[in-house]
């Protein structure tokens, strides 16, 4: 057992916990966060995907005990209360949920893509969501989501 | 038929999207109870094998275990299934494939369950194992289900005509010979259930990823030897079905309720991925043989069929996937004379059962491969030899039915496709231009100076299309009926409830849109409710895309209920006369135009007024007939129709198969819900490609290769170029405005239209799915001599 | 799993302390994105494993710099890291387009260069880049460091020379000096998160019409990524024409089958990356092409 202490959500967390438990154990079973969804296990799938320093990982490889000082966003972060942040709005209003389980990685990695790049062309958003399958949507709706989003945005900053 | 909709049709946020952007959508494995078990299954790694003992005796007392248990501590039957109870909860004395179970541990540590069940010893003795379908029926076969006494599932005819007649009216008769491959459903989330004991006097409750709730209650009930109203099942969110999530819930959710009722705690069963492509089953790989015969002018005048189905080593759903495959094996096509056989058989395999297409994406690739075929020999276009052999209204099917009572738009969907892609001017364009793939050969593995292709000579463009019809809902698989409960609250909020099951597909928001529709008012007012089948009646499963045919009409019949109970309170609260038109739209009841009140205003009044706000719809559809002997009847109550148009480049060194873009006219009838119906389609048709492509689950002597997705490669946002959907709305007389099926439509045409582009590419036809790079390129699978991860691949 | 230890040290004397222990189920994990999945996935490879050393703090260990025509990458460096480094992509684009290909955004946020030869999967997908670019890596332990070349280093599937009381800490790559043009290419079963079935790594200078210098080197279609000395010598100093450039390739064909011998894959494998041989060539000497 060890005291693992890291952000999470913005704030300061402590928790006891083996240091060989992933991530994505920690985060559902800890502290109840179940946004975060397991799909693989294996990286393949991006369905747990999480921010770890504004970074998309996949957190089913991400070991607890790697963690210290790390600042960890999952999706339970980025609503405001009934707010929802541009990019689940826009997932909505393009019909980019189906059945929802590739949703919260989904729009992590598209969080995390709109971070670096404001402005993202269709490749570079395809690129960006390659490693989050969606059986059930072929991708149209997300991407046409997240371009909505960049513009959205874009105009907002100007 | 109304014509101005306020509702239908235009774009409507998902019912439970909010939840799903958020993460807090509750799916089945975000459960958690206090005091709750876990488990783990004990399997081993053989096909086929007699059981000779196992011992327990290295693991009991182990403070890790709560219970050990096995087909022992099952009070009911000890076997289940969706049709024929032949699936053992925990095998006894034999395994058949390797996702069986013997036994299921539970305990508090999912953990250290997995090192316990690496302790137990079971002594067992390989059996010979049947893998190939074809010798399935062989005389001295090996048994799999020794009861059953024959491997043969189910086999259905269908005879039309006379055949040989046919045969020799013709000026051609070719014979060709199509594989399709096993696939996996490959939801992202994988089966989760935990079932919950309520005590002795109120039985049991399992929640869980479940995609039929009332076949699941049947099941567990059984198993339990339980009567159904102490079985109370609750269907949490979804994460994706396509078919998958019913025998194998039944079978977990039978297990976790064993094991619930043996340790009075509740159980989870939650999957890995590994688990998940183990034991689930999957789509049919088919062997289809095609026999046409077809005079000059392009009419096909004859057409004989005999298709296998391995149906692995459980009947599961094959006598219903079967019954689609006999009754569409023609295609949409008029025929007089027509001779085809479907069997489904045993084989050690994986077993197969239900996914989204259900017995028409195999066919299809054969008999639009075929047809295309049949073109080129007449030197006939893809479009002509559609057009001059299409069904029209009026026209005849296979089965002997009359297509009537809506319209039957094949050659429409055809041509519009073929106008929206540019079809005939790309495909000429290609033809001409035509390269030949680069085709080597393998007794000279070194290439010599003139096999070499430069670079700008590699990709080359092609355009294929397929058309089909597709029976909508159950047709004779069974009774198809639905219900639907609706109740207004005095402040215009509706509860809304059905007993079809969402799965993704986006039901609770079509639903809701036709109760808006009808009640006009809007469909966020409408609250929906989690289907538990100790409140919704029983609708049957949530198969056949029944959902939008069978749920809205018995949705829209519960809002007509009220409706017409509220309408004679208008006429005497405002003293209008008989003649005068109700008009609910815009969250506003008027009359001739003029309002009235509100929508809440009506219902506050009607509430205060005594009246029922609640009511039951119900939906039945029209009778069909079928005769099993001759395969002639009506086989669906109504049809839908579609065609996609596939554009590719194929990478002639590589045999890559890059497809950019997808045309894909849908008549679906009535489109409820735009968002999600074009989702349908970006989705269908994504799923189709990966069919067509690239997905594949091979094994070896019935181990399965590829258990996770790292081997199962399913598409990615960049393996899928441009998707455009088109709908053409038919009329039809049926469902909620004549709104029909979409889900599956979408997905069975691609594969043909693919195979179909890259004859027109390079000039070469393909047989077998999936089109992958050795397809390609050698016109065969190639596969790895052992089953060990990261061997040299 | 669960039970293991994990440290994290922040200086690499620390990290070669931990391990110098000879404790065998003592490993080394940096993006974890080969080690968590194998020990999943229950490879006996991550199967003794009690205590991990986490390197992803080790200063020495990251960053990117170049000096003296040699760019020296850290060997914690992530591949996000390498893609995005200006040096990197302008000097030496092969190793930049190959860790492009790798795994997805969030593989590439997580997993390491070391990791990836270390693992020295057959498909790996830097180490024909890497051995194109004749690169040498730096390991450490408590008793000093040395210096080899990857080529050297790289032994068998999933077997290197690393001792368990070393790390890697740094690989070098020499900027190719002349006018080299060449090209990474990788062929997966699907466009994104693909194992490779076939990779290569190309450059070639020309000068005066002449092939001066080639580099050849696969993966994938050979145990382990594989360099092609002897068909560089022989086709050094040749006319660079077409026929030159087919011979090349067959010969390439030739030197797989000896290396490989003919596995269930070859009948697929050997013509198509003959094909891609002769056309990575062609577009490197005539330009053009895709
Ligand atoms: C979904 C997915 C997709 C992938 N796609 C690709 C792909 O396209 N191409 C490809 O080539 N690979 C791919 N991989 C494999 C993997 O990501 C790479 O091999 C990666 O480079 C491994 O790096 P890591 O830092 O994650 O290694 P780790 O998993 O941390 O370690 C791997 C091995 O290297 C050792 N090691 C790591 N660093 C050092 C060091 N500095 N000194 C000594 N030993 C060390 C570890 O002990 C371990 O044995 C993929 C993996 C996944 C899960
Ligand atoms: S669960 Fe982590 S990538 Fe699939
Ligand atoms: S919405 Fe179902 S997996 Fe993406």
């Amino acid at each position: 057992m060890i005291n693992l202490k890291f952000k999470l959500n913005g704030e300061k967390v402590s928790v006891k916990t083996e240091a060989g438990v992933r991530l994505i154990d920690l985060l559902r079973n800890n502290f109840g966060l179940t946004g975060t969804k397991e799909g693989c296990g294996v990286g393949e799938c991006g369905a747990c995907t999480v921010l770890m320093n504004k970074k998309a990982v996949n957190s089913c490889l991400v070991l607890a005990g790697q963690l210290a000082g790390a600042s960890i966003e999952t999706i339970e972060s980025l609503a405001e209360g009934e707010m929802l942040h541009p990019l689940q709005r826009n997932f909505l209003e393009h019909g980019a949920v189906q059945c929802g389980y590739c949703t919260p990685g989904m729009i992590l990695s598209a969080y995390a893509l709109l971070d670096e790049n404001p402005s993202p062309d269709e490749e570079e958003i395809k690129e960006a969501i390659a490693g989050n399958l969606c059986r059930c949507t072929g991708y149209k709706q997300i991407m046409d989501s997240i371009k909505a989003t960049a513009d959205e945005l874009n105009s907002k900053n100007k | 038929m109304k014509k101005n909709f306020s509702v239908v049709g235009r774009p409507v946020i998902r019912e439970d999207g909010f939840e799903k952007v958020t993460g807090s959508a509750k799916f089945a494995d975000d459960l958690k109870i206090e005091g709750m078990l876990y488990t783990a299954m004990l399997r081993i790694p053989e096909t086929h094998a007699k059981i000779n003992s196992i011992d327990f005796s290295a693991i009991e007392g182990s403070q890790y275990l709560t219970a050990i248990c096995t087909r022992n501590d099952i009070a009911g039957i000890k076997k289940i299934g969706v049709i024929k109870n032949d699936q053992p909860v925990f095998c006894g004395d034999k395994v058949v494939t390797p996702g069986d179970v013997i036994a299921m541990l539970a305990g508090e540590s999912e953990e250290e369950l997995h090192k316990l069940i690496g302790k137990i010893k079971v002594d067992y003795t390989p059996l010979p194992v049947l893998t190939d379908p074809l010798k399935a029926l062989d005389e001295n076969a090996l048994l799999i289900n020794e009861e059953a006494g024959t491997n043969l599932i189910v086999h259905h005819p269908l005879r039309k005509g006379d055949v040989e007649k046919g045969f020799a009216q013709s000026d051609f008769v070719i014979e060709r010979k199509y594989t399709t491959q096993l696939i996996e459903h490959a939801y992202i989330e994988p089966e989760s259930v935990t079932a919950i004991p309520m005590g002795v006097s109120r039985g049991i409750k399992i929640i869980g990823s479940i995609q039929n709730p009332f076949t699941t209650r049947r099941i567990v009930a059984a198993v339990l030897n339980m009567p159904l109203s102490k079985v109370r099942i609750e269907q949490s969110h979804l994460g994706g079905s396509f078919g998958g999530k019913d025998d194998t819930m039944c079978m977990l959710s039978a297990r976790a309720a064993v094991a619930a009722l043996k340790t009075g705690r509740p159980v989870k069963i939650r999957y890995t991925r590994e688990d998940s492509i183990l034991e689930s089953y999957k789509r049919h790989p088919y062997i289809m043989n095609y026999k046409a015969g077809f005079s000059k002018n392009g009419k096909i005048n004859a057409m004989k069929i005999d298709i296998i189905a391995d149906g692995g080593a459980y009947v599961s759903m094959s006598p219903f996937v079967t019954w689609r495959t006999v009754v569409q094996a023609t295609g949409p096509y008029l025929i007089e004379n027509v001779h085809t056989d479907v069997r489904a058989v045993h084989t050690n395999n994986p077993y197969t059962g239900a996914m989204r297409g259900f017995g028409s994406p195999q066919p299809i690739f054969a008999q639009e491969s075929l047809m295309d075929e049949i073109a080129s020999m007449l030197n006939l276009s893809p479009v002509e030899i559609r057009r001059i052999n299409g069904l029209k209204a009026g026209d005849k099917t296979a089965t002997g039915q009359t297509l009537q009572n809506h319209d039957v738009n094949l050659l429409t969907v055809l041509e519009t496709a073929v106008e929206k892609s540019d079809f005939t001017n790309k495909w000429k364009d290609n033809r001409e231009n035509k390269k030949i793939l680069f085709e080597p050969d393998f007794s000279n593995p070194v290439l010599k100076d003139n096999d070499f292709i430069r670079p700008e000579d590699s990709i080359k463009r092609g355009i294929g299309l397929s058309v089909s019809l597709r029976g909508c809902s159950l047709g004779g698989e069974g009774i198809d009926a639905a219900a639907a409960y609706l109740s207004l609250q005095s402040d215009g909020t509706i509860y809304l409830n059905c007993g079809l099951a969402e799965n993704g597909q986006g039901l609770k928001t079509t639903f809701s849109i036709i109760a808006a529709e009808v009640l006009g008012t809007t469909a966020e007012n409408i609250y929906y409710l989690e289907l538990n089948t100790g409140i919704t009646p029983d609708s049957g499963p949530t198969v056949a895309s029944r959902s939008t045919l069978m749920g809205g009409g018995a949705v829209k019949n519960a809002a007509e209920i009220i409706k017409q109970r509220l309408i004679p309170l208008i006429k005497s609260e405002w003293k209008l006369g008989d003649e005068e038109e109700i008009e609910f739209a815009g969250n506003k009841v008027s009359a001739s135009g003029k309002e009235l009140t509100t929508f809440p205003g009506l219902c506050r009044l009607a509430y205060s007024r005594g009246i029922c706000l609640a009511a039951i719809g119900w939906y039945k559809s029209p009778d069909v007939h079928w005769n099993e002997e001759n395969g002639q009847g009506d086989a669906y109550f109504t049809y839908v129709y579609g065609c996609q148009v596939a554009e590719v480049r194929v990478n002639i060194v590589t045999g890559e198969i890059y497809v950019d873009r997808v045309t894909a006219v849908h008549d679906a009838g009535k489109i409820i819900n735009k968002l999600g119906a074009e989702g349908q389609v970006y989705g269908g048709v994504t799923q189709g490609v990966g069919y067509g492509v690239f997905e594949e689950v091979t094994h070896e002597n019935g181990l399965i290769r590829e258990l996770n997705f790292d081997t199962y490669t399913i598409p990615t946002s960049k393996d899928i170029g441009e998707i455009i959907p088109v709908f053409v709305e038919g009329d039809d007389a049926n469902g909620a405005w004549g709104a029909k099926s979409l889900g599956e439509p979408t997905l069975e045409l691609a594969s043909a239209a693919i195979a179909n582009a890259v004859y027109n590419a390079v000039g070469t036809r393909l047989y077998n799915l999936p089109l992958n790079l050795e397809e390609v390129m050698l016109g065969k699978k190639l596969r790895p001599v052992n089953n060990k991860r990261g061997s040299l691949a | 799993m669960n039970n293991i230890e994990i440290t994290i040290p922040k200086t690499l004397q620390e990290a070669l302390e931990l391990i110098s222990g000879g404790n065998e189920g003592i490993g080394i994990i940096a993006g974890g994105t080969d080690v968590v999945a194998g020990m999943r996935q229950g490879s006996n490879r991550f199967g003794g494993i009690n205590q991990l050393v986490d390197v992803n703090h080790i200063k020495e260990m990251k960053g990117i710099t170049g000096a003296g025509g040699i760019v020296t990458i850290g060997a914690a460096e992530t591949f996000s890291g390498i893609i995005s480094n200006k040096i990197i992509r302008k000097e030496l684009p092969l190793l930049a387009k190959a860790c492009g290909t790798i795994g997805s955004v969030q593989i590439r946020n997580r997993a390491t260069i070391a990791g990836n030869f270390v693992n020295n999967a057959p498909c790996a997908d830097t180490v024909p880049v890497l051995l194109a670019y004749d690169s040498t890596i730096e390991i450490k332990s408590l008793a000093g460091k040395r210096e080899l070349p990857l080529a050297e280093f790289l032994k068998a599937p999933y077997r290197t020379q690393l001792n368990s009381d070393e790390i890697v800490t740094s690989i070098k790559v020499p900027l190719p000096k002349g006018d080299f043009k060449g090209d990474f290419y990788k062929l997966g079963r699907r466009r994104a998160v693909a194992i490779s079935r076939i990779t290569l790594a190309l450059l070639i200078e020309i000068k005066e019409s002449r092939i001066n210098r080639l580099r050849i080197a696969s993966g994938a279609v050979t145990p382990i990524g594989t360099r092609f000395n002897g068909i560089e010598k022989e086709f050094e100093g040749k006319t660079a024409d077409e026929k030159t450039l087919k011979a090349i390739a067959s010969r390439l064909g030739e030197r797989v089958i000896e290396v490989t011998g003919l596995r269930w894959s070859s009948e697929y494998k050997l013509p198509v990356v003959q094909q891609i041989c002769y056309q990575m060539l062609y577009s490197a000497v005539y330009g053009g092409g895709k």
